[in-house]
């Protein structure tokens, strides 16, 4: 469930030793680092913020300094308020602010958040470039207001923020028996008892319900919606997570840099925040602390310390060049330089995912043999118990379970679906087929929610769908797969599944965080089930394995994996057995019927196997133009003259006999 | 090498991405045939059309084209030399027109005068497509977006068509269509390496056929005798 348990304990005892005994080995040296290693160390929990948007949610933040900011400034204006501010003289303790300037960025994280939810890419981060780049125009301004109306002037010289020249001095923490002034030997452990929870707090919202969703975002983000994901929520909650880390970085640094101007806050520190995460891997905690340590301490010491010796070798060589360089002038070359290498040479970062291995050779006896033995096929047996009572709980003699009426939806002056009906019983199997384009997959858009009927009504079992978005009709009972194959690819399989069972799980930020008993069962709970699906589709020994890596066919099964781990009264299937070979097309069929059989479970099907359709299908609609020209039972549509005109073909009739 | 060999691979190992896909796969297409490779999911049948066509490169082996080594030849010149590729899932280009995507299709060539007469046979080969000439790529339906990859391929006036899964995603009336397209244009002149699932329809259309099974080729015969090899109909006919 952590990787804190799998950690082994020797490395584990030898890093906390090395962490606790550093600045007094340090001390006795006399080396005089421990100052840029604590600053190191603010920049890792900066990158470690912005590795939740970034690596995790999978949003490009250009802006993320301004958090920084955000965190800084709020340190400095009620710890240590400047002449001119309304708090003057009243300067609030150090321990209470850390936690305000965390809640400030969140906050602020939700607002730059919010009208960047619709737009990824390049857009968003544009967004969050201009967003990083007003902060500090604004502190400045925010140094000398006047507001003046007509001569009455309510606000007059108010200085919020020192304007250009920042805020100086910034008040440090207090604490007995501890020595904030003058010595960094308290920072060093501050920082690392912050640090420290943080990543402990990361590392098990990763591992959460949370942490799923963001990564579900991150691959595909129109699959994650239709698997029950909240975008808007998921992504909001990256973006105030992400912030309220950089809210205790940059309160922290106020205090211990004592002073802060706006100019610390700019385009380029969210650069190399970003290079960090980059250079690490993203969406490594691991990667990102190695990033962000390599970094900042290439600058503080490393270029510095180069410095004195391409001096003395200059001096020493008389080369006059050599003898007055300073190369710490030169540190965005060098950081650009080593980007550059870092991405030809590990493009996935210093800690990212490795690519598997290349699999090792079959014996060729095996692979003849396993080109005509049989997959296996899905038993009874090892359908989980839990989806079992799900479907018995849901089943009801009542209304269908899906009622389609008069379904319409325009693009411009196109009619994609013209006043469609459709019906399917309680464990019904419904076919729908007709030509490519007469819009099939636009139906599936519209009942899943990802298009929005300009007439007409959904009902699921009884009640309208229309305005749902589409993790809320997931949510009620519908779940679907894709045409084109659309799993989160970069996630294992036992995760994919996982993101299925989001919708009926529970688990909040504070409760991924702290794991109260309930969370605990409950993630065990769903683990058990995702692992029993994936026994009943025959991907068991799989469940590890990273998504993308599976065979074609299993990817399919998966994905139906993953729509039955949302618990659906309703499964939309769109082309499941394109691009099967025809035995993994038997062991579909049986799997689905098997569904209907046990589980009562309701299927609409799109697919141009006509063996498939006609084999398992109660009843058949046909589109063509977006117009329903027929329904029937499989022998009526097969007889259809206006079928097998738009869409059968003369020759399907001989396909029959040969087959 | 005979006369009327056009395309060879002898021994071609390669790997695509991480996997090894080919490991020592050799065939050759004759000139005016079609030869179709089939076989299931991952067994390289895409990987041997991307290293023909020089995306994938043979670690190990050669690729002739009309006698001439190809495999360390750059993608854009191996296609002047003569063969296109229809790709699989439809890969056109959406925001540009119909006219467009087959204009664009017979950029490289330097015979100019010669294309007003292309586009005439490939318009008439593919009908829906002249009604469509206006139309952005996109907006096309799955059926159409595959006539106009296989068309924009025609544009460059290749000696050698290579088609990778044309029939994927087509209702059945479309599927018979596009194979009596495949039929006509391999009449016209056009040498065609078919790449399929659909088994059966491949097999009718083509002359030969090669089994190809995790990078391997398993088995090769005249078409028709695929059709009736055991291993075949079990496989990939789905007999029982």
């Amino acid at each position: 469930m952590s990787d804190s348990r799998s950690v082994r304990v020797i490395p584990a005892a030898l890093l906390v030793t090395a962490l606790l005994g550093y600045p007094f080995l340090d001390r006795w040296l006399q080396a005089q680092t421990v100052h840029a290693v604590t600053d190191a160390m603010i920049y890792v929990l900066l990158a470690l913020g912005l590795n939740i948007v970034v690596g995790y949610a999978g949003m490009l933040d250009l802006g993320y300094a301004a958090f920084f900011a955000i965190g800084a400034y709020t340190m400095g204006l009620l710890n240590s308020p400047v002449l001119g501010s309304p708090l003057y003289g009243h300067a609030w303790s150090f321990w209470v602010v850390i936690w305000i300037a965390a809640a400030v960025s969140a906050g602020l994280g939700v607002v730059i958040g919010a009208p960047t939810l619709r737009v990824r890419g390049d857009y968003l981060a544009i967004i969050t470039l201009a967003f990083g780049e007003i902060i500090p125009v604004a502190i400045r301004n925010m140094g000398d207001i006047t507001i003046d109306i007509g001569g009455w002037k309510p606000v007059e010289r108010l200085n919020l923020t020192g304007g250009e020249n920042g805020v100086n001095p910034v008040g440090r923490p207090h604490l007995p028996f501890v020595n904030f002034d003058t010595d960094f030997i308290p920072w060093y452990f501050l920082i690392l008892i912050i640090g420290a929870f943080s990543l402990w707090a990361m590392n098990r919202m990763r591992d959460s319900r949370l942490g799923r969703a963001w990564m579900a975002i991150r691959e595909d983000e129109t699959a994650a919606n239709c698997t029950g994901v909240n975008p808007v929520k998921t992504k909001l909650l990256a973006f105030a997570l992400g912030a309220s880390f950089s809210g205790f970085a940059g309160s922290f640094y106020a205090a211990k840099l004592q002073a802060i101007t706006p100019g610390a806050f700019e385009f380029n520190v969210s650069i190399m925040l970003l290079c960090m995460v980059v250079l690490g891997g993203m969406g490594s905690l691991k990667g990102v602390i190695l990033g962000g340590m390599l970094i900042t301490l290439f600058d503080r010491i490393l270029l510095a310390q180069m410095t004195f010796l391409v001096r003395w070798i200059g001096r020493s060589l008389g080369i006059a060049a050599l003898a007055n360089v300073d190369l710490t002038l030169w540190r965005w070359f060098f950081f650009g330089l080593g980007l550059v290498v870092i991405m030809l040479i590990r493009p996935e970062g210093l800690m990212g995912r490795r690519v598997r291995p290349p699999a090792a050779d079959v014996d060729e006896e095996e692979e003849m043999q396993a080109l005509v033995a049989a997959p296996p096929r899905p038993r009874m047996e090892s359908l989980p118990a839990w989806l079992r009572e799900a479907a018995a709980r849901g089943r009801t003699g009542g209304p269908p379970v899906l009622e389609v009426r008069g379904l319409t939806r325009r693009f411009g002056g196109l009619v994609a679906v013209s006043d469609v009906e459709l019906v399917i019983p309680v464990g019904g199997i419904v076919g729908l087929i007709g030509p490519n384009g007469a819009g099939k997959t636009t139906f599936f858009n519209l009942v899943t929610g990802l298009l929005r009927p300009d007439e007409g009504d959904i009902q699921l079992d009884g009640r309208s769908l229309v305005g749902l978005p589409p993790h809320a009709i997931v949510r009620r009972g519908i779940a679907r797969t894709f045409q084109s194959i659309r799993l989160f690819q970069n996630m294992s399989v036992l995760d994919n599944v996982l993101v299925g069972e989001h919708c009926r799980l529970h688990a909040s930020v504070a409760g991924a965080v702290f794991r109260p008993p309930a969370v605990v069962v409950e993630e065990v709970r769903a683990r058990g089930r995702a692992r029993e699906l994936l026994d009943f589709v025959g991907l068991g020994d799989k469940a590890l394995e990273m998504a993308k890596n599976l065979a074609y066919g299993d990817q399919r099964r998966l994905e139906i994996a993953r729509a039955l781990a949302t618990e659906p009264r309703l499964l939309l299937l769109d082309e499941p057995t394109a691009g099967m070979n025809p035995r993994e097309t038997d062991t579909l069929t049986e799997l689905i019927g098997l569904l209907r059989r046990e589980l009562g479970l309701a299927v609409l099907l799109i697919e141009h196997h006509m063996e498939v359709v006609m084999g398992i299908s109660d009843r058949i609609t046909v589109l063509d133009y977006g117009t329903r020209i027929a329904e029937g039972t499989p022998a009526e549509i097969r007889q259809n003259a206006k079928v097998i005109e738009a869409y059968l073909g003369k020759g399907y009739e001989q396909e029959l006999i040969s087959t | 090498m005979s006369a009327t060999e056009l395309l060879a691979l002898e021994d071609v190992h390669a790997y695509y991405g991480n996997i090894r896909a080919l490991k020592g796969v050799s065939l050759t297409v004759g000139r005016g045939e079609i030869v179709t490779l089939i076989g299931g999911n991952g067994a390289g049948k895409t990987t041997t059309l991307r290293t023909v066509i020089g995306l994938v490169r043979a670690l190990r082996g050669t690729v002739t084209f009309g006698g001439r080594r190809i495999d360390r030849v750059p993608t854009h010149r191996i296609a002047r030399l003569g063969i296109a590729q229809s790709p699989e899932g439809r890969r056109i280009f959406a925001p540009m027109t119909v006219l467009e995507n087959l204009e664009l299709g017979a950029f490289s060539r330097t015979d100019r005068e010669a294309i007003p007469q292309d586009l005439e046979r490939v318009l008439t080969l593919f009908p829906r497509l002249r009604d469509r000439l206006a139309q952005k790529g996109g907006t096309l339906s799955g059926g159409e977006q595959q006539m106009l990859a296989m068309g924009r391929a025609l544009m460059a006036k290749p000696e050698m068509l290579l088609l990778d899964e044309p029939s994927m995603g087509l209702s059945p009336i479309l599927v018979e269509t596009i194979f009596d397209i495949i039929r006509n244009i391999n009449q016209l002149g056009t040498t065609i390496l078919l790449v399929e699932q659909n088994a059966r329809m491949a097999l009718r259309v083509a002359h030969r056929g090669y089994v190809i099974q995790t990078g391997r080729i398993v088995l090769q015969d005249a078409a028709s005798a695929l059709l009736r090899s055991d291993v075949v109909r079990k496989a990939y006919l789905g007999e029982k």
